[in-house]
């Protein structure tokens, strides 16, 4: 990562995702390689977002690359930071991490093939952005160290502790009334967390994509909520984020 | 942390300190609409998708035993 790259170093285009139109300045976005800036090229009447990375590192390498979670922290960041500051200019529709054409040529006959997929998903994000909406179980105050005579005994009370202390999720009816709030921010919610799926104590989790007119709102809802809850539970909420998950979900099997 | 109606928000414009897990849900979320098939297969992806979620779990879960570890240890030195 961050190698300097000789210019006889075949690359390959790292695609970020696709606009309507250019920003009024050009941006000055630095790449998934944290090497090479981030160029919009003008493709079959849309404008991709693409930068010019190691064809070794990002085709050959890829996934064990991926594997790598040094890389892929540093690598996933860089391309959050490239497509969260193109969404700060223009609707986009993000393209997958790791997306990467072996010429213009080869993205261009692409973006052709699928234009009207394109434009349906331009309607759907239209002024949107995507919300992060956890929720989190406040832990009880921790309870005194058992008094043990011997590690075993400590573990028994331990793992006593632990299992008093497993979280119990959110009542059906609560949840449906949160959910029912959010969606009435909401233009569309989609599951979320694959990765953080695990963290400890969190009860809920999902992606809004919420209209930029509606945003006060969704902060009400939450406000609202977290008053509710106070001292049982948190509200974790993070944005906006690039629509990541409210591109058509049919283009998967393309 | 624990005030009444805690909300915690972060800001991914404001340079505010976003956690890695939250950067990996949303970038390596189903955000797909173009594809370089050319080079990554779906299920290959998907496949260290599945590996990342345990890897990190784990790493959490060795946190939490190292911690019950050293209590122990203080315990019994």
């Amino acid at each position: 990562m961050a190698t300097q790259l000789k210019p006889t170093d075949r690359r390959v285009l790292y695609l970020y995702g696709v606009t309507q139109s250019q920003p009024a300045k050009p941006l000055r976005l630095m790449g998934v390689d944290l090497n090479s800036p981030v160029e919009a090229i003008e493709c079959e009447g849309v404008i991709c977002w693409i930068s010019r990375v190691s064809a070794d590192e990002f085709e050959g390498s890829l996934t064990k690359n991926m594997e790598n979670l040094d890389w892929l922290s540093s690598a996933s960041v860089a391309h959050q930071r490239a497509v969260g500051g193109i969404a700060q200019h223009a609707d986009i529709l993000p393209a997958r991490f790791g997306t990467v054409f072996l010429y213009e040529n080869s993205l261009r006959a692409h973006v052709r093939e699928h234009a009207r997929e394109i434009e349906k998903n331009f309607k759907r994000v239209k002024g949107a952005q995507e919300w992060g909406i956890k929720i989190f179980q406040i832990a009880s105050p921790v309870a005194p160290v058992p008094k043990a005579g011997t590690g075993r005994e400590y573990l028994q009370a331990k793992a006593a502790l632990l299992s008093l202390k497993k979280p119990g999720g959110i009542p059906e009816p609560e949840l449906a009334e949160f959910q029912d709030a959010l969606n009435g921010v909401a233009e569309a919610s989609a599951p979320a967390g694959r990765i953080s799926g695990g963290q400890r104590g969190l009860l809920f989790q999902a992606s809004l994509l919420v209209k930029r007119t509606n945003r006060s709102r969704l902060e009400s809802v939450l406000k609202r909520f977290s008053r509710k809850w106070a001292g049982s539970r948190r509200i974790e909420w993070s944005g906006p984020w690039p629509p990541y998950s409210f591109v058509s979900q049919d283009s998967q099997s393309l | 942390m624990s005030a009444p109606g805690t909300i915690v928000f972060a800001d991914t414009n404001e340079g505010d300190q976003l956690a890695l897990l939250d950067i990996l849900d949303h970038v390596l979320n189903q955000g797909v609409i173009l594809r370089g098939n050319l080079v990554i297969s779906l299920a290959g992806v998907d496949l260290v998708y599945v590996g990342l979620d345990v890897i990190l779990t784990s790493i959490e879960t060795a946190m939490r035993h190292i911690n019950a570890t050293s209590r122990v240890t203080e315990k019994t030195s």
